[in-house]
């Protein structure tokens, strides 16, 4: 993989990713170019939008850090970064953990046992 | 499918409940919980703006519990697609909760490998984005 050229990327968090792939087309976009790497005007021929308005959805999803650019002569190749979907996968990965740790916090709050302090 | 173990200083008897009483579901996972233990009844809970919403498929007290899990808004994860089963094992005073949430129905797509995508949206109902 080549560097991406273009404005450098910082590292958006979970929340960017998140509001990012809210939108419906955003997550069309990145199925298109999961597996191949598209121009803009092959991607926009998928959608009933506006080149504008797929330019900026193209543009919200290189700030989460979703997408490649590539230029190649005067075109604008983009690509899945499907490593920037790591963080994601790790908290989605401690979604259940959390909520049962909150789980035992609530029902030991509601039941404090009494009798670990009694001889038996 | 994510297999998540806790062990609770409470009996099973005690424990069950928090998956099938509103008031009690409510005091550790999302904001508001429409719940109707029996089979076939709704699983339905809040988180911020998104939601789950499922039915429940067995309601064993206080053995065990499985109910389907899904996103209304999100044809990726439409409810009742994935199921989550929850298995409460008494061990001394104590239960161990195994809970387990399965798949996430084949994807449309054979080559979307991970299913990212479903995940995601699962995600965004849980960080009630």
């Amino acid at each position: 993989m080549t560097p991406e050229p273009g404005e450098p990327e910082a590292p958006a968090g979970p929340d960017v990713v998140l509001r990012a792939l809210a939108d419906p087309h955003r997550r069309q976009i990145l199925r298109l170019v999961q597996h191949a790497e598209l121009p803009a005007g092959q991607i926009a021929a998928h959608f009933d939008l506006t080149q504008q308005a797929v330019s900026q959805h193209l543009t919200v999803l290189k700030r989460a850090g979703l997408l490649a650019e590539r230029r190649a002569g005067t075109r604008r190749l983009y690509s899945l970064r499907s490593e920037s979907l790591q963080p994601l996968r790790t908290l989605l990965d401690e979604f259940w953990p959390d909520a049962l740790g909150r789980l035992k916090q609530s029902v030991e709050r509601a039941h404090p046992r009494t009798e670990r302090r009694r001889p038996t | 499918m994510i297999s998540v173990s806790v062990r609770i200083a409470a009996p099973p008897a005690v424990v069950f409940p928090y998956f099938t009483d509103p008031q009690l579901m409510v005091t550790w996972i999302g904001e508001r919980a429409d719940l109707d233990a029996q089979p076939g009844g709704t699983f339905a809970i809040d988180f911020g703006g998104t939601s789950a919403r499922g039915s429940y498929l067995a309601v064993e007290p206080p053995h065990r519990v499985v109910f389907t899990w899904g996103i209304p808004q999100d044809a990726t994860l439409p409810p009742g697609s994935s199921t989550v089963e929850v298995v409460f094992v008494a061990d001394g005073g104590d239960t161990i909760v195994n809970l387990t949430h399965r798949d996430l129905p084949p994807d449309r797509e054979p080559s979307h490998r991970e299913g990212w995508e479903r995940c995601l949206a699962v995600l965004a109902a849980a960080v009630g984005q």
